[in-house]
């Protein structure tokens, strides 16, 4: 076991400086990846056995879920009543509320459920900001070798070269809903450099872009014809005779039923899986972040990518225990504040791309240099102090949101640093999709986090932003489209889908043991919560009372 | 700090007596009790509003508002989670106000309430976010719009103000109204439009 320095003692030790240099011994050497990032650990990926992606590695928490059986079946439907509508869109965060907003402005009914509340999402959480190239000295051209580059190559270039290419337009889109982004004095969008990028093509309000973003998407979707099932999780996908989507299974829980929705498109746009905690990591995703749009849509036969790879963000807040895992966001980097250890060294290029210095935060605390703050969990310092004293009021003036979490926490970040570790962030996989969000199962589209390629295996800062307007507003328009496309009269709808996935999951001689999706963390014990007495319960899941 | 971090906290959420260590917030120590919680839980981070809590604390009587996920527990605290926050009461389109002239009017018809404020103050008191709600109604009455937009950065729609308002006005939609009409007729970035008017022209393509 590595001793780190308590707390108590290496707070005492710090001194706030404006300035530090970067000793030349904390080049992060070659292996730096292989030794400390999490995506590296043995054994922490096996290959999947069944359904489109066997014989793909694949995080070994995830597959597990993947592999799982479903909680319900026909039984479940026979007494549940039926609705119908042109676009059913699963998922209440940026990529589900545009394309839902677009696909009604296109003229379709349209349904959106969302597992809590409206927005409740990792949309709302953002800080940072978004990426569009606007500023004179930057192209879309950038954006993209950029994001190219970022990705470690294994890219979907057509999505990426078609995300970029609607940055413009998206910021444009979202001023028309209504968002705010930081101007400066001529009224001009503010631009900052994020790790990886070429030029300033950051754009953001405070550090609340995703805040301000939701809250307006969310006004917006209230005020438009779309119809809002919130605290509805969708449970399955529908099929129809040719194995197409056909809508979904919805459990509310409000009143406790299931509904079955007809749809004749379906946008899932559940976001990612930071809940699941892989690899034992705090998450700074938000509650309902356990991949279930993954398991919903590779049950149905969509195929997925790149299923091994997860984005730790260096800077999740290590202490005080009760927030661990927010997050902190880049942009404090970016504004030029140190990572240092115990001994207050820097120990590592503060704006290289994210793995590295993640890796880097990991390998100071499991060599003795972080500092321990209990419970388990250690950490390195973010030098706050150190940007407030090089522009006194930054603090107050761009991170109200970090100033906020000092205060929760009972820290003044303009006079203390704060105590960081990397925390589970981002799904850089998913479901692969065409550039209108069509998955590879007809009648089903995927945007926003759910999805893969767009990043290769790792994402810049604000591309994901970008990522969940771009192509859910695509989506949200094709889906519509195809409400009206040739022999699209309403069919049959079953769970035949099921029977097909659990037949090779025996055949596998998978346990069946578990089922899916898991709609929460085991520990908000869902499965055991008698309110939802209605729903069918998840009853494979140990008793341990 | 390791030993601190084991002191034992009594306390009652929902008419449950607790005990959970002092390090958790109430939401933390309602999972640590052995009790299930789905209902009114969100981000877990103080954005989403969902988590929202009526709080009275040892020795007082006075009961806040506070988000359940953001507070860390107390002795002696007595807890309740308040059901789901509810959706606006009005309906409009941005796209239905013709020009800026016209926003003030629109407003008073979409918000007619609003212009019968009568300032007792208790949309201000129960916002978690500590937000000078009051005033930002009182703005946007006036037809101040970006004003009191501005008092609203930190809002996180949890709709407590609305739910205090005894003339069932809806302080924080009508915020949000003001923030999106400023965004809607005012933000005219002119480094955005010029990069609009050149891919309009088909300049700038990207080679994959
Ligand atoms: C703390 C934080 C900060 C970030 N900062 C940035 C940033 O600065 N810039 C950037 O570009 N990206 C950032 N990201 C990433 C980005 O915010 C997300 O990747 C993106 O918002 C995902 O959007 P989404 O719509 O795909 O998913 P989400 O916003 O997560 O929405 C998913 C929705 O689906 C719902 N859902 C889930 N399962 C079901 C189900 N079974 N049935 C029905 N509904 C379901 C969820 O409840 C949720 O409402 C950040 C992420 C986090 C967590
Ligand atoms: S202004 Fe209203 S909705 Fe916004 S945070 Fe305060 S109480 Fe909640
Ligand atoms: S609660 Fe309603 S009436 Fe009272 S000050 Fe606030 S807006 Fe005005
Ligand atoms: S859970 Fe989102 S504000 Fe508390």
């Amino acid at each position: 076991m590595t001793i780190n320095i308590p707390y108590d003692e290496a707070i005492r030790r710090y001194r706030p400086l404006a300035e530090r240099a970067l000793p030349c011994t904390a080049d992060p050497g070659e292996d730096l990846l292989q030794r400390y990032h999490p995506d590296y650990i043995a054994d922490r990926c096996i290959q999947l056995t069944v359904g489109a992606n066997a014989g793909d590695p694949c995080h070994r928490q995830l597959a597990d879920v993947l592999q799982s059986d479903s909680r319900i079946d026909e039984a479940d439907l026979a007494a549940s009543p039926e609705v119908e509508t042109d676009v059913l869109v699963i998922g209440g965060g940026g990529a589900g509320c545009s394309a839902a907003l677009e696909a009604a402005r296109a003229g379709a009914r349209v349904i959106l459920a969302t597992k809590l509340r409206l927005g409740d999402s990792n949309t709302v959480m953002a800080e940072g900001g978004i990426q569009a190239s606007i500023e004179k000295d930057d192209t879309p051209q950038m954006h993209y070798d950029d994001t190219v580059k970022g990705a470690s190559g294994q890219i979907d270039r057509t999505l990426a070269a078609q995300m970029v290419t609607d940055g413009p337009d998206v910021i444009r889109w979202l001023i028309q809903q209504g968002m705010q982004f930081d101007l400066d004095q001529y009224g001009d969008l503010l631009t900052r450099r994020a790790g990886g990028t070429s030029a300033p093509r950051v754009l953001y309000f405070r550090d609340y872009t995703g805040l301000e973003m939701m809250r307006v998407l969310r006004e917006a979707v209230f005020n438009s014809d779309v119809e809002v099932w919130d605290y509805c999780p969708a449970v399955e996908l529908l099929s129809d005779q040719s194995g197409h989507c056909a809508g979904a299974v919805l459990s509310s829980l409000k009143d406790y039923t299931y509904s079955l929705v007809k749809a004749k498109s379906v946008i899932v746009a559940t976001g990612g899986i930071g809940r699941l905690h892989l690899n034992g990591f705090p998450t700074s995703n938000h509650f309902g972040a356990v991949g279930d749009g993954l398991v919903l849509a590779y049950r149905l036969g969509a195929k997925l990518r790149d299923l091994d790879t997860f984005q730790y963000h260096p800077t999740g807040l290590a202490h005080p225990h009760h927030l661990g895992g927010t997050l902190i966001t880049e942009g404090v980097r970016s504004a030029g504040a140190y990572l240092l250890n115990a001994a207050s060294e820097r120990f590592i290029d503060e704006l290289r791309p994210r793995d590295h210095v993640a890796a880097a935060i990991i390998r100071e605390c499991a060599e003795g240099r972080g500092v321990d703050a209990g419970h388990g969990q250690s950490g390195v310092w973010l030098d706050t102090p150190s940007i407030e004293l090089r522009s006194p009021g930054i603090m107050e003036q761009r991170f109200p949101k970090l100033l906020h979490l000092g205060i929760k926490s009972g820290i003044d970040p303009r006079q203390q640093p704060m105590l960081i570790y990397p925390t589970l962030h981002y799904q850089n996989g998913g479901v692969i999709i065409n550039r209108q969000g069509a998955s590879t199962v007809p009648g089903l589209y995927c945007v926003g986090e759910v999805c893969g390629g767009v990043h290769g295996r790792n994402r810049l800062m604000g591309n994901s932003l970008l990522e969940i307007i771009s192509f859910g507003r695509r989506a949200g328009t094709t889906a519509a489209k195809r409400v009206h496309g040739a022999g699209m009269r309403q069919k049959k709808v079953s769970l035949e889908h099921l029977r097909a996935f659990r037949r090779e999951l025996m055949l596998a001689k998978m346990p069946l043991t578990q089922q899916s999706p898991l709609l929460f963390p085991e520990y908000a014990k869902f499965e055991k919560d008698s309110d939802y007495d209605g729903l069918r319960r998840n009853t494979r899941v140990a008793d341990d009372g | 700090m390791t030993e601190a971090a084991k002191k034992l906290i009594n306390l009652r959420i929902n008419g449950k007596d607790i005990s959970a260590p002092e390090s958790l917030s109430v939401i933390q120590a309602l999972w640590y009790a052995g009790y299930p919680r789905v209902k009114g839980v969100g981000c877990l981070q103080g954005v989403c509003g969902s988590c929202r809590v009526f709080v009275r604390r040892a020795d007082s009587n006075e009961v806040s508002t506070e988000l359940g996920c953001e507070l860390l527990i107390e002795e002696g605290m007595d807890v309740s989670f308040l059901i789901y926050p509810i959706p606006p009461y009005q309906t409009y389109s941005l796209e239905e106000i013709p020009n800026s002239w016209e926003v003030q009017a629109k407003f008073h018809e979409i918000f007619p309430e609003a212009a019968q404020c009568r300032h007792c103050g208790g949309c201000t008191t129960t916002c978690p976010k500590d937000i000078d709600v009051e005033k930002g109604v009182e703005l946007a009455v006036k037809g101040r719009f970006q004003e009191a937009g501005e008092l609203f950065v930190q809002c996180v729609m949890c709709n407590l103000c609305q739910t205090a308002c005894p003339e069932l006005i809806t302080p924080n939609h009508v915020a949000l109204f003001s923030r999106r009409v400023t965004a809607y007729f005012h933000t005219r970035p002119s480094n955005l439009i010029h990069r609009l008017e050149k891919m309009r022209k088909g300049q700038l393509q990207v080679i994959e």
